[in-house]
């Protein structure tokens, strides 16, 4: 499809969406690419433009190894997120006839509750005196709390998982919605059991929701610093705490900002290379 | 339920909760017949079609398939293929493999595949349409790869869903001498739904017409226009004039009724008795005006309108309180007839067609027609 902006009305259209992109996303983002080239020295930051801090990045292999382990991360909790909130979104969307509507906004629910609160939520079902320790313990399966619920990667990963879901949910259960019904009868008509019907109907009409989902949950388990900081413990630092430290104890803001621009190009890369396979015309899928 | 019927339905109903979408739906289409069920939105057709497809499981009944108990078959074991009122053509699949896709369903290699694309594209006349996507299709377009979709496989029976119903005049009336002439060439059982009379007539070896649920009548198309079962059967297919009578003689063979103060003559057999209110059916391009043989039935009426349609003229005309209408040939019409003059009109006791008077709540009314 051939996009054409030709048109005068089409412009003008255009221009407030321009205008919020410009001051919300690309003057800061251009505020932190120039800044990235500054160095700091004590509590002054020194303006004369360097590489210094990106040479920093690729020299100690501390950044590197943090930085994958954080992408490691984000593909793991996005790809846990789609296994849960896929499932969901199809018995919702294809399996249950009345109050889909409520099923619906039951699944958004936890999207009201205040992202911090639920975190501290999630502390204290993993703590050591926890729901599931305590559970353990009454049940006399265990007589010490059990540790490895907390402060770990996996804390962060279970958390991450549940705040993603809802931003899986919902653009899947949309792209489901919007598949015509009568195009599952006529894959069973021409052949196709439920199973067969799932896989070449139903998964590549759907894939658009599950790209813009598992997009969602990898930025947002990409860029979270505040989950890891209160459950993921020492072996829990992930590169957006990296970013964050700069900016507050560290006080070198030129470091975080070159850190936080080359996490936004990694973020900006692999979108890309997602989004091709969110095409349901030809290609992946597409039989 | 011989084995040379190509479906056969046994007292099929059906039931959404309370709604009783197909009632007790017994008939035998015969291999290679063009079967048409016909009826007004909401009868029940789209129902029946889908039980027939296992798209919908029947309440009660049975439903065999060349002779075999389909009841409890899942539709994509079934050997039908449907052609969705929609289409229903898979938006992400090119129309090669929307064509094959029920190919690859019955396992059929690539090769043998390959070839049976391109004969059905070339029967559909659509070759070279092979790697377009549905949506870069005209209606007519997908209408003809829907079509070779469900005729890849050689289904049993092709079961058609108001195919035509999305189509423009022009289009449709195409497409019906298309459809046609792909059913004559391939031979396979075509079950065609459609609320289009004209369509049904046109295209069917028989019909079934259907109201409410209910098969009024499952005959030839000849046998449907000239001698309906039902008052509903009449008033559906054709143009039908309907007046009151009362019948006052009737010896099985010769009916005759009384309409407004004058004789009208049915040669039928009617089931009445005498005295019994009835309700008596002439079709308009039946009725002569001011005829110069002598016909059984004739009388005197006045002329209260006439409408030119170009190829023929409709005068309506009042015989008491009754009204009734008679289409004449334009080549045939008297120019010096004019509205408010008396005329004779006359018709053969043949054309009498009598129910009872019960009836007359079934009758469809068209505008403009006064019953
Ligand atoms: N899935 C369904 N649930 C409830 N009622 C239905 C369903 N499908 C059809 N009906 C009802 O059954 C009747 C017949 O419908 P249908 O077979 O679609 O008629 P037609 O195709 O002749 O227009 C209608 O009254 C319709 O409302
Ligand atoms: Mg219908």
């Amino acid at each position: 499809m051939k996009r054409r902006i030709s048109k005068p009305g089409e412009f003008i259209k255009g221009v407030p969406i321009a205008v919020w992109l410009l001051a919300l996303v690309a003057i800061p983002l251009i505020f932190t690419f120039i800044m990235s080239f500054y160095s700091s020295s004590g509590l002054v930051i020194d303006r004369t433009l360097t590489l210094k801090n990106y040479k920093l990045f690729f020299t100690d292999p501390l950044y590197a190894r943090i930085l994958f382990k954080t992408i490691r991360l984000a593909v793991a909790i996005s790809m846990l997120s789609i296994a849960a909130a896929f499932p969901l979104a199809y018995m919702v969307s294809f399996k249950v006839r009345r109050g889909r509507n409520l099923l619906f906004m039951l699944c958004i629910i936890p999207l009201w509750v205040s992202y911090l609160v639920r975190i501290i939520a999630w502390r204290t079902i993993l703590g050591n005196r926890g729901v599931i320790n305590s559970a353990l313990m009454a049940l006399g399966l265990i007589k010490e709390p059990l540790t490895f619920f907390l402060y770990n990667q996996f804390a962060i990963a279970i958390t991450l998982t549940y705040i993603c879901i809802p931003f899986v949910f919902i653009p899947v259960y949309t792209a489901l919605e919007k598949i015509p019904r009568n195009l599952l009868d006529a894959a069973n008509d021409l052949g196709a059991n439920e199973l067969r019907t799932f896989y070449n109907v139903i998964l590549p009409l759907g894939l658009p929701g599950l790209v813009t989902g598992f997009i969602f949950s990898f930025i947002i388990a990409l860029g979270d610093y505040i989950i890891p900081l209160q459950l993921g413990g020492t072996q829990g630092i992930m590169f957006g705490n990296l970013v964050w430290s700069q900016f507050g104890f560290a006080f070198n803001w030129p470091l975080g900002a070159a850190l936080g621009f080359i996490l936004f190009i990694i973020a900006v890369a692999i979108l890309g290379l997602t989004s091709k396979f969110g095409s349901t015309e030809g290609g992946f899928l597409g039989e | 339920m011989k084995a040379d019927n190509a479906i056969d339905l046994v007292n099929v109903t059906k039931k959404f909760d309370e709604v009783t979408a197909v009632s007790k739906f017994t008939v035998e289409i015969r291999k290679g017949e063009f079967f048409s069920l016909l009826g007004p939105s909401g009868c029940g057709k789209t129902t029946t079609l889908r039980m027939i497809a296992g798209l919908e499981v029947p309440t009660e009944g049975q439903i065999l398939l060349e002779g075999g108990d389909v009841s409890s078959t899942p539709a994509y074991r079934r050997n039908v293929n449907t052609v969705f009122q929609d289409y229903a053509l898979f938006p992400h699949m090119t129309v090669r493999k929307n064509i094959y896709f029920p190919l690859k369903m019955k396992k059929i290699s690539p090769s043998e595949a390959e070839t049976r694309i391109e004969r059905v594209l070339r029967l559909v006349n659509m070759e070279g349409f092979g790697n377009r996507l549905p949506q870069q299709l005209s209606g007519g377009q997908r209408q003809r790869i829907a079509l070779a979709r469900s005729l890849v496989n050689e289904p049993a029976a092709l079961l058609l869903d108001e195919p035509l119903g999305a189509l423009d005049f022009k289009l449709r009336v195409a497409m019906q001498k298309v459809l046609k002439d792909i059913q004559r060439n391939v031979g396979i059982t075509f079950i065609y739904v459609t609320h289009d009379q004209s369509e049904a007539m046109t295209m069917s070896d028989r019909i079934a017409v259907m109201k409410d649920g209910l098969a009024h009548q499952i005959a030839t198309p000849d046998e449907i226009y000239n001698n309906p079962s039902t008052a509903f059967v009449a008033s559906f297919i054709g143009d039908m004039n309907f007046v009151h009578g009362t019948v006052l003689d009737n010896d099985g063979k010769t009916c005759v009724l009384d309409v407004e103060g004058q004789k009208v003559t049915a040669k039928r057999a009617v089931d009445l008795g005498k005295g019994a209110a009835a309700l008596v059916c002439i079709r308009t391009e039946r009725v002569q005006v001011n005829p110069h043989r002598s016909v059984e039935n004739r009388v005197s009426a006045e002329l209260s309108r006439i409408i030119y349609r170009g190829t023929d003229y409709e005068a309506t005309c009042r015989i008491g309180r009754a009204e009734l209408r008679a289409v004449v040939q334009a080549v045939t019409w008297d120019a010096a007839l004019r509205v408010g003059g008396t005329v004779e009109l006359a018709w053969n006791a043949e054309d009498v067609i009598v129910f009872p008077r019960e009836e007359e709540k079934d009758v469809i009314k068209y505008s403009g027609e006064a019953v």
